[in-house]
């Protein structure tokens, strides 16, 4: 009987098993071997014998030309110089403040007596949107004179949000709202229904032991919720860390201009296809798959402690 | 302190378009539960037990009536400011704190209350002569000690450090009579605090909340289905059915003078026989027997229901009322006999000493008139005699 | 005697211990280290300072005895207390629902802004005196957004993409849940923990490759090829496999017991009474599979370098980045619209499918 399966079931799989070979597996060792390379060049399929200058470079600790007279040598890349600072920044921004958001809506949502489906809905509708979209509906929003500098008084080019000529930290700000607003309809989601999942008594308890609605939310809800905070953060910070579609959506092309730079991690690994520098491209692949897995690992042992399954 | 009921009704709406009709958990209930006093609701699943407790905590909202601590109207006082302690059914422990943390919650919500002192550590008096009294937060010593004190009492010292799961059911159970009680509550409500205990365990813990009643003297009152329980520990009891009260008093006499049919079922392991019998002359007859002699009153002949305790019968030669025993329990230090009676389908048991010889097959057997009972068969099944 | 024959035997040990007795001299004063560190550190935990907390005069001095407990309302009226509790109850209330609708109206506000806009003459977008609707509705931004935006084209293209992709996506999930839930065969469970694995692994690593990989097959250059390019990468979907298995699981093992019996096939169980029984989740996985093309846009604009090979997203976005000079908000908002209202039609129909898919996500925990 098993043995007559054996073979049926690999049948079965055998769609996905091809698929991920071609285009899973032999990627991911591919991509691992190209950060090795030096010089790789993906047209000619040539290179130059195995570096570990590829992350060097990438993380500048290396000359990016060093062929070049030593003053002309740039060791700072546009990696080190705006994408790992600006995707901290947005990744320690948006995460953490688009949860506690997104709790504050859920839990507000919980205890309402009426219209919770409604306003639940509407909460969901930004998950339905593209994101390209909706980016640029923001660079609407955001336009020196938009309706954001309209509320605030500033109308005119100096006041720029994303537009030529102002500051990083201006488009930073717009970035992250942008972001935040399109997170919050999946964490809410989550949240609801883990707050749905937990038992009343235990709010019965609390009224009992006297407990206010502050300390109810923050010494039972929320311990209670843990399993859903986790999952989300783990998912948040991955997303965060990949932020791509957002940028592109708000500003166009993301590059740098005069004033500002918005570069990230992810555009720069997309960047080197079209330059042809796929070895740095699949270093900052492999670190950013590093970091991603450390940060993973670090929150599960962090919440081996703290959540409460 | 003393808690009244008074004309308290829990009505759960239905839904006429589904043709589902309203629900009275609770009818028009009036009781005093004495201060200080162990005190029992007892009654069969949905018999509205647990919904009058809820009510007494504040979790469930009365559709009518009132509900009195001490001289305080308290029906519209949300729950956490009642100041009562309870014990869920499923205890409720939380799960991601320990023991600790669990006995210690309701503490960070309390305040202490005391005097305020001059410097030369005189009372201060206010306007009114009476001493100032301040609140101020408890200190996490005062916590700790409180816990400990708590802790010593139900016995759960040694779990303090653990978290709910890893405990017993038992354990479980002292922990939440712990959190209930740390907090020096006024009234103590245990809602069928034994139901998810083994046979030994709940005879154990039953002793234990009678102990610990006993020693902080809170008034307690506490759900069950289970007649023995009740009968047990409590100071008095009230035996409820579809949300109306039967009868209230000390278990003894509610057991030895049971208001209605439906009590007398109710108390008592093994259950109390009935026989189909009459009054005629102000005696009790089965049958052609005569199983008691009305003396206190006159009451007009009529057909009635003949209840008569297990411990009731006494097999004897010169008895009156036939039987044919099928089968001879022994259980140590009884036996207990069932047989038929020619004139029921239901079989009957009786409760004898161990040392009584009986055998199966046909025999005759006495009736204490005391353990003897006649109810009316009209309305509530009252008992007449 | 015995004492000779020992005395060589400790010798050699204590010889050869010089080595060993360094380790053990190192061992124990690491220890001894490590010890002191984690005592030190003892302090700042909570363990630490209860025990620090025991040890304190005060907790000595510190009597509860006689201590009376009461709640912080105390000392007032019941009715005074019912009546705080009342307001109180209000007030939570009126602020909940005012930060709910709050948060509501900006969840909602760029969706209108976006129409509002679509409806404004560019003048009009661009005065300082910015107006919260249209001075003169205009619906001419949507004739002229063709003009700008080939909505045909990118739509018909996102189309055929989505319904290949999806259906492909949905016969290789379906098939592999089944093996992975009622199919017996060795390596299974290796397998299938493997396969959960590479969900953890950020695209970015495989994007590169497969770049190489469809241009060296030579799909970068022609119309099958784009398209194969967009679709056949996407026909694994490692989540979706892993909650149509979930689904399946829950399929009781009776049915394919009985259906054994019957002389069913495993093939025709599948078809006939798995997949029916499965159709909510699969419905789900239908339409956030075709959402997910319809809002796909980095691989697409890396492979599609014609501008009639672009998907909607790509077209979208590229249609309106070139533009010099004042940019035509009344244009890209109506293009928007028209990106966004099919996802919003989707929704609308489909709400249940798309709220219990996502939400499913949340419960794998």
């Amino acid at each position: 009987m098993i043995k007559k399966n054996n073979w049926k079931g690999w049948l079965y799989l055998a769609p996905i098993i091809i698929l991920m070979a071609v285009f899973t597996f032999y990627p991911l060792i591919s991509t691992f071997s190209i950060a090795f390379m030096k010089d790789y060049d993906y047209i000619k399929q040539t290179s130059a014998g195995f570096t570990f200058d590829n992350f060097a470079i990438v993380l500048g600790l290396a000359p990016t030309n060093p062929e070049a007279p030593v003053e002309l040598q740039g060791y700072v890349t546009d990696v080190v110089r705006y994408a790992i600072p600006n995707t901290a920044i947005i990744t320690f921004v948006t995460v953490p403040l688009s949860i506690i958001i997104a709790l504050a809506i859920a839990v507000g949502l919980n205890s309402i007596p009426k219209f919770q489906k409604i306003f639940q809905t509407i909460f969901f509708i930004p998950y339905v949107t593209n994101s390209i979209a909706v980016g640029m509906v923001f660079a609407v929003l955001f336009d020196y004179n938009g309706i954001v500098n309209f509320l605030l008084g500033t109308m005119g080019r100096e006041y720029a949000w994303i537009d030529l000529g102002a500051p990083t930290w201006k488009a930073m700000i717009a970035l992250c709202i942008y972001i935040i607003w399109s997170s919050l309809p999946f964490k809410i989601l989550i949240f609801l229904s883990g707050l749905a999942g937990i038992d009343k008594q235990y709010y019965d308890a609390a009224k009992i032991d006297s407990a206010g609605k502050f300390k109810t939310l923050m010494h039972v809800t929320v311990p209670l919720l843990s399993p859903q905070i986790l999952y989300v953060m783990i998912t948040s910070f991955i997303g965060a860390f990949k932020e791509y579609d957002s940028v592109v959506g708000l500003l166009g092309k993301p590059g740098t201009d005069a004033t500002k730079n918005m570069y990230t991690v992810v555009y720069y690994i997309y960047d080197t296809i079209s330059q042809n520098n796929v070895h740095y491209g699949s270093a900052a692949a492999v670190l950013l798959f590093v970091v991603i897995l450390a940060f993973t690992g670090i929150q599960f042992w962090v919440s081996k402690k703290r959540v409460h399954y | 302190m003393e808690i009244r009921l008074k004309h308290l009704t829990k009505i759960f709406p239905g839904n006429p378009k589904k043709n589902i009709p309203d629900t009275h958990a609770v009818e028009d209930l009036n009781l005093t539960i004495p201060d200080g006093k162990l005190y029992a609701l007892l009654g069969p699943s949905g018999c509205g037990k647990s919904t009058t407790l809820n009510m007494i905590a504040g979790l469930s909202e009365p559709s009518s009536g009132e509900i009195w601590f001490g001289d305080e109207d308290v029906t519209d006082l949300s729950p956490e400011k009642r100041g009562i302690g309870l014990v869920f059914q499923n205890y409720a422990l939380y799960p991601h704190m320990t023991v600790y943390k669990n006995v210690a919650f309701p503490l960070t919500n309390l305040r202490v209350e005391e005097k305020v002192k001059d410097a030369n550590g005189n009372d201060v008096l206010d306007e009114e002569g009476k001493p100032l009294v301040k609140k101020r937060k408890l200190t996490k010593i005062e916590i700790d000690k409180l816990v400990r004190e708590t802790s010593k009492i139900v016995q759960i010292e040694e779990y303090l450090w653990r978290k709910p799961s890893q405990l017993s059911g038992g354990q479980q159970q002292r922990v939440a009579i712990a959190r209930a009680l740390v907090k020096h509550p006024r009234v103590l409500l245990l809602d069928e605090p034994l139901s998810n205990l083994d046979a030994r365990l709940r005879l154990q813990t039953r002793e234990e909340i009678r102990r610990i009643q006993k020693s902080t003297g809170i008034t307690t009152i506490f759900v069950t289905h289970d007649q023995e329980e009740a009968m047990s520990i409590s100071d008095e009891i009230v035996v409820m059915k579809l949300g109306v009260e039967q009868q209230a008093g000390i278990p003894q006499e509610v057991y030895n003078e049971p208001a209605n049919r439906f009590v007398a079922n109710f108390l008592g392991t093994p259950p109390i026989n009935f026989f189909h019998g009459e009054i005629r002359g102000n005696k009790i007859y089965i049958g052609d027997a005569m199983v008691k002699e009305i003396t206190d009153k006159t009451l007009p002949d009529q057909k009635v229901t003949v209840g008569i305790r297990p411990e009731g019968i006494v097999p004897s030669e010169k008895g009156v009322l036939p039987f044919h025993i099928d089968q001879i329990i022994t259980q140590g230090r009884d036996i207990i006999i069932q047989g038929d009676h020619p004139l029921e389908t239901r079989p009957c048991k009786f409760v004898v000493d161990a040392f009584t010889d009986v055998k199966v097959g046909d025999i005759h057997c006495e009736v204490k008139p005391h353990k003897c009972f006649a109810f009316s068969l009209e309305g509530n099944e009252e008992r007449i005699a | 005697m015995s004492n000779k024959e020992q005395l060589p035997v400790e010798e050699t040990q204590n010889e050869r211990g010089g080595f060993a007795s360094f380790l053990k001299k190192t061992k124990a004063a690491a220890q001894g280290a490590f010890q002191s560190i984690a005592k030190a550190l003892h302090r700042f935990t909570s363990a630490g300072r209860y025990e620090k907390m025991l040890a304190s005069p005060e907790y000595k001095a510190t009597s509860v005895k006689g201590m009376v407990l009461v709640l912080q309302e105390s000392g007032q009226s019941v009715k005074a207390i019912e009546r705080a509790q009342k307001a109180g109850r209000v007030v939570s209330l009126v602020v909940t629902y005012a930060f709910i609708g709050f948060m509501a109206l900006v969840v909602l506000f760029p969706f209108y802004w976006m129409i509002i806009t679509s409806l404004k003459s560019t003048t009009e977008i661009r005065q300082t005196q910015q107006t919260f609707f249209p001075n003169t509705v205009l619906w001419s931004n949507f004739v002229n957004v063709f003009k700008w935006f080939d909505f045909v084209t990118y739509l018909r293209n996102t189309v055929i993409v989505g319904i290949i992709s999806t259906l492909g996506t949905l016969v290789t999930t379906i098939l592999a849940a089944f093996a992975f839930a009622r199919l017996e065969f060795k390596g299974r469970d290796f397998f299938f923990i493997l396969i959960l694995a590479t969900m953890m692994i950020p695209g970015e690593m495989m994007v590169i490759t497969n770049y190489i990989t469809v241009s060296y097959l030579g799909w970068l250059d022609n119309v099958i090829g784009v398209f194969s390019a967009m679709i056949v990468p996407f026909w694994v979907s490692v989540f979706y496999i892993y909650l149509l298995r979930q689904n399946f699981k829950q399929i009781p093992n009776e049915l394919y017991l009985a259906a054994k019996v019957d002389g069913k096939s495993d093939w025709s169980f599948l078809w006939q009474v798995m997949v029916p029984l499965a159709a909510p989740t699969i419905i789900s996985i239908f339409i956030l599979k075709l959402m997910g093309a319809w809002n796909s846009y980095v691989w697409p604009n890396l492979v599609a370098s014609k501008d009639e090979w672009r998907l909607i997203t790509n077209g979208l976005r590229n249609s309106f980045t070139t533009t010099t000079g004042d940019p035509q908000y009344g244009l890209q908002m109506a293009a928007t619209i028209l990106v966004t209202v099919p996802l919003l039609l989707l929704f609308i129909f489909f709400r249940k499918y798309i709220m219990r898919g996502v939400g499913r996500a949340g419960i794998k925990g």
